[in-house]
């Protein structure tokens, strides 16, 4: 830790106790030992003291303990010459500042009644507040809990002018972060200059004037060290429990403006105790290294036009955003609507001009949160019927970004903007296809509004896995063009990470548990070989599901030992299953159709089953309604091994595993596969082929029968004796 | 070999929770079997009835449903009273029903004075029941948990959507929360969790699992409690060891076979006794499910459970 501001930090609270002590002595003398003391109107006392030692103030006589503890707590001054680590002094210094300025605080609320208001805003002409008693403690600590209110801003000081001011305190509202307000620079006071602006401030509107001096500070932290009492059930006297509450739950900052004196860096240190860092406008010296707080401590000589998304970022706060400002209607009900010729106003993309989605991640520096800018024409620069080319460049910046959450995030760009009522989406990547509808256009909708519905969206449902987004919309086709050629880059690195993920070097799986309310023994295990059976959620989907709701249906699986390569079965994914099935399965095998296959819930896209006489498995898919080799259409083995049962012989499993290598492995693999229906083979067929290939029979494709071929085990036994499939002369797949 | 009678090995015990305030206050769970399963372990506290009022004059009660309340409805003081004085109710539940914004959209401050108005008229615990549209659920509830602080309600729904600003609610102002979810276990589970990392603490969480009426769907209901129960007890799930609410009452009635007339139905007996017999056909299922409380509407519905309770309790008519 900086040793300037630990200095100064130890110096401040040195000043700062010594006050306490002298009008502690003075009060002692004035009013007796017996006089009660304390904030107005609240159970907790002087809360900071009463939350972190547990010792309630109630009579004068009562700050004595409390001062000597300060004093026990107080370290030497830092000498010249001294290298040691300071941030434990320092943080005890800041602590022994808040006990002093309590006890200051409470002195005064007995010399001077009428030095605050007691009340939710200004009265009388008199603009300090003071202490929130509990009625506004509960009322706008519901707010913290529930994140309506997120945290707050602790100003200290005043920022250089009167536009400034209103602007920051704009800003924090806009974040709903309440501003709690103390102390002034060169004698101006931002509560002062908010109010000669005409602001209206006062509780209701979140722009708290605690009071005029330094020392008001200790409201904004006695109230966070409440919310942590009343809300987190926190007992008095369990600081850890109370200092990890607020490090959780209370997105607070301290921001001085101006001059920051030794009494500031006090209060700073103090503030850091609770992991609240302190963001600055002065070239203080910077703390950067994580420790007590979530990220850097402090952060300075920060623009005042980026302060507020500074400190947002540092002290890790996620933004919401409560609606999708577009001037159209949005919502899944528009998902299905279809921009037809004659409805058609503007074409991005398709078969006749050029569009890209990409998704990419960059520095946090290089990201301006919901910035949105169009490079080229716009809908209302182009006539009814046009063509324009597009690209869609959304820049992602996070703490928690990585990139492997690159591909899903784009690939919700499709169901976003189809949502948007007056577009229609069609396709992905450099295939994306957008029109928009005359309809639209004429309610004012731009191209532009994509990127304002791509902000909103992605922050309201994948807010937790990246702080910021920007999103560049290009119209010119040689802008496009070049964004094209990046973004294919990007495809094929991200294409190639897929590939070479293998089960083998990933320690975690991930299950999925969503289907357990119609099939509740089923557990899908997914790893990066063995998609989900529906298709819908790989591994990575997995990864990110977890990340942004570690509660839900997606658990990372520790795959533990592995008991058995070949069949693909593990110690931890075993005991779990066991436990996620409620005793129902104690285990089964990720690579095997015919040993204890996993379980099936019923949503596969496709269902394998054992073919005993051709030695070989057939796959259907949910699409094709014909009869199979089996003997069952679709439905009846769905209806079959569906419901969470393990069935041997039988297996779900989506379209894309068919193509992955560990695909029934323990089985043969690929090569056993003998049917499957011809529009499944024509939709996967070049990976197919890839597959082949890979096992070195390039023309197994050829030899797996279809329904043109038969639809019984003596009607396509013929076809694989003449064409020499290589399941024929494998082991019995029935041992 | 003399034939042994299997038993179930249970784990788990369903936590305790008591709904009120004293002295008017009722405690429900602990059970430490399935339910009514007396000869394996114990049921400490009867599953409790509450009777439903409402916050505005029901406008499509069938007429067995309306004939017993038919002099209050227009006064939910008087009606819960009537319930409390006249038909012996354990607990109250006033369904805010008019508060939808698809019906009379009554604003969260008039429901606040009917909450005040009933809390005052009674002297059991008293559940309060948003009208299930999830915005407006948040605004009234919420007001009506800050501004009767000083009753011990029981709030529902809460869900997935409301869950923070009502858990919230719950913290500041000491509220029972009935956690809903939509018949799912992983779901209602999940709710819990979410309840709990929240900071609400267990001895305040009651779980809703949303249930429907017999021959419209109770069997999936039925399935899904009997497996809250089955993961409680027997699996360790500590995050389902929770008493069950049901709100049944308005599910019953709302059913068509409760609304023909003998007209209209002639083959479905008389109308009067035919919801009655439903409604607590229902009950009683949700009963030997696991429910702990169960919302219902017709006293002499609740007097059959009543009297069935008490016989599989060993207690006799």
């Amino acid at each position: 830790m900086s040793k300037i501001i630990c200095s100064a930090a130890i110096r401040g609270a040195h000043k700062i106790v010594q006050r306490a002590e002298a009008e502690y002595q003075a009060a002692m003398e004035k009013w007796g030992p017996d006089q009660e003391i304390g904030f107005p109107n609240t159970a907790y006392y002087l809360p900071i003291i009463y939350g972190i030692l547990g010792i309630g103030v109630k009579k004068l006589k009562d700050a004595k303990d409390v001062l000597d503890r300060c004093r026990s707590l107080l370290p030497d001054m830092v000498a010249e010459h001294v290298w040691l680590p300071y941030l434990a002094p320092a943080l005890e210094a800041g602590m022994a500042t808040f006990f002093a300025e309590e006890i200051i605080e409470a002195i005064r609320y007995l010399e001077s009644p009428d030095y605050y208001t007691r009340t939710e805003g200004p009265a009388d002409g008199n603009i300090w507040l003071g202490a929130a008693d509990d009625v506004i403690l509960r009322k706008r600590g519901v707010e913290f809990v529930d994140g309506t209110a997120p945290g707050f801003a602790a100003i200290l000081g005043a920022p250089p002018t009167k536009e400034i001011a209103v602007q920051l305190a704009q800003e924090l509202q806009e974040k709903n972060l309440y501003v709690f307000m103390c102390s002034d620079h060169e004698g101006r006071k931002m509560s002062e200059l908010l109010v000669e602006e005409g602001v209206q401030i006062g509780w209701p509107t979140r722009l708290v004037s605690f009071g005029p001096e330094y020392t008001a500070a200790v409201f904004a932290m006695g109230f966070a060290t409440r919310v942590a009492m009343s809300f987190g059930g926190i007992k008095p006297g369990d600081f850890t429990g109370n200092l990890i509450y607020n490090k959780d739950r209370v997105f607070a900052f301290a921001m001085p403006l101006g001059t920051v004196t030794d009494e500031w860096y006090a209060n700073a240190a103090g503030a850091i105790n609770w992991s609240f860092p302190t963001i600055a406008d002065t070239p203080i010296p910077e703390i950067l290294p994580t420790g007590i707080c979530t990220y850097e401590h402090v952060v300075s000589n920060v623009p005042y036009d980026q302060l507020v998304s500074k400190a947002i970022e540092v002290r890790g706060l996620k933004v919401t955003v409560s609606e999708v400002p577009v001037p159209v209607s949005f919502g899944p009900a528009f998902e299905g609507e279809r921009v037809r010729k004659d409805d058609l106003y503007l074409e991005c993309g398709g078969p006749k001009s050029q569009a890209v989605e990409w998704v990419t991640t960059r520095d946090m520096d290089e990201v301006e949160d919901g910035k949105i800018e169009l490079f080229g024409p716009d809908v209302d620069d182009v006539e009814e019927g046009s063509r324009l080319p597009l690209a869609i460049v959304c820049e992602f910046a996070g703490r928690k970004m990585e990139e492997d959450f690159e591909p899903i995030l784009e690939r919700q760009i499709h169901h976003f903007v189809n949502h948007t009522q007056g577009l229609m989406h069609i396709g992905q990547r450099d295939i994306t296809w957008i029109r928009m509808s005359k309809a639209g256009r004429a309610k004012g909708l731009k191209l532009k509004h994509i990127g304002s519905v791509l902000h909103a969206k992605f922050h309201q449902e994948f807010g937790a896995i990246f702080d910021k987004v920007q999103i560049k919309l290009y119209t010119e086709q040689e802008k496009v063009r070049e964004s094209v050629e990046e973004a294919k880059r990007s495809y094929e690195y991200r294409d190639a990470r897929i590939e070479g993920m293998t089960d083998e070097t990933t320690e975690m799986f991930y299950s999925c548990t969503l289907c357990q309310s119609f099939a509740p023994s089923h557990v899908c295990i997914i790893s990066p070989e063995r998609t989900g059976l529906c298709g819908a959620y790989n591994w990575m989907d997995c990864k990110a599901s977890y990340e942004i709701n570690a509660t839900g249906p997606n658990q990372p699986v520790e795959k533990g030992e592995c008991l058995d390569p070949k069949l693909g079965q593990w110690k931890g994914c075993n005991e779990f299953i066991y436990k996620a099935s409620r005793g129902a399965i104690d285990h089964y095998s990720l690579y095997s159709l015919m040993h204890d296959p996993m379980t099936a819930c019923g949503c596969f896209e496709c269902v394998a089953a054992v073919l005993p006489i051709c030695n070989g498995v057939m796959t259907v898919d949910r699409d094709y309604a014909g009869m199979t080799p089996c003997g069952m259409k679709f439905t009846t083995l769905a209806g079959t091994i569906g419901g969470g049962l393990s069935t041997p012989g039988f297996m779900g499993h989506s379209k894309y595993n068919i193509t992955q290598k560990k695909w029934i492995s323990a089985d043969g693999g690929i090569k056993r596969l003998v049917w499957m229906p011809k529009s499944l083979k024509e939709e996967i067929g070049h990976r197919l082929k890839e597959s082949s290939e890979r096992v070195g029979i390039p023309e197994l494709l050829d030899m797996i029968a279809d329904e043109t071929v038969g639809i019984s085990e003596e009607e396509i036994l013929p076809f694989l004796e003449e064409k020499g499939h290589p399941a024929l002369s494998m082991d019995p797949i029935l041992e | 070999m003399s034939f042994e009678i299997p038993t179930i090995s249970y784990n788990g015990v369903i936590r305790q929770i008591t709904v009120g305030k004293e002295p008017n206050c009722v405690t429900v769970g602990g059970e430490s079997c399935y339910p009514f399963y007396l000869f394996e372990g114990a049921m400490p506290h009867l599953p409790r009835i509450a009777m439903e009022v409402y916050d505005a004059p029901p406008e499509d009660w069938p007429q067995a449903a309306l004939e017993p309340f038919a002099d209050v409805v227009h006064d939910p003081a008087a009606w819960a009273q009537k319930c409390v004085g006249s038909y012996g109710a354990e607990m109250i539940a006033l369904q805010l029903a008019s508060t939808d914004p698809n019906a009379q959209d009554t604003p969260a401050e008039k429901a606040v004075e009917v909450t005040k108005k009933v809390a005052a008229a009674i002297n059991v615990p008293l559940i309060v029941w948003g009208s299930g549209n999830l915005e407006k659920d948040k605004e009234v509830l919420r007001m009506i948990s800050e501004r009767c602080a000083e009753e011990t309600l029981l709030l529902g729904p809460v869900e997935e959507g409301s869950y923070k600003a009502l858990g919230a609610a719950s913290l500041a102002y000491q509220h029972t929360i009935a956690a809903s979810t939509p018949i799912d276990v992983n779901l209602a589970k999940q709710l819990n969790i979410l309840l709990g990392n929240l900071g609400v603490p267990d001895d305040r969480i009651i779980i809703d699992p949303t249930v429907g009426a017999l021959g419209y769907g109770l069997e999936f209901c039925y399935s899904v409690m009997e497996r809250d129960r089955m993961a409680a007890l027997t699996q360790e799930d500590e995050r389902l060891q929770f008493p069950i609410v049901c709100n049944l009452g308005k599910e019953v009635w709302k059913i068509k076979e409760t609304r023909l007339s003998e007209e209209e139905a002639p083959l479905l007996g008389d109308p009067l006794k035919r919801g009655v017999l439903l409604e607590a056909m229902t009950a009683l299922l949700f009963l030997l499910a696991g429910g702990d409380i169960v919302i219902m509407r017709h006293p002499d519905a609740i007097q059959l459970v009543r009297g069935l309770m008490n016989e599989l309790m060993g207690e006799g008519v």
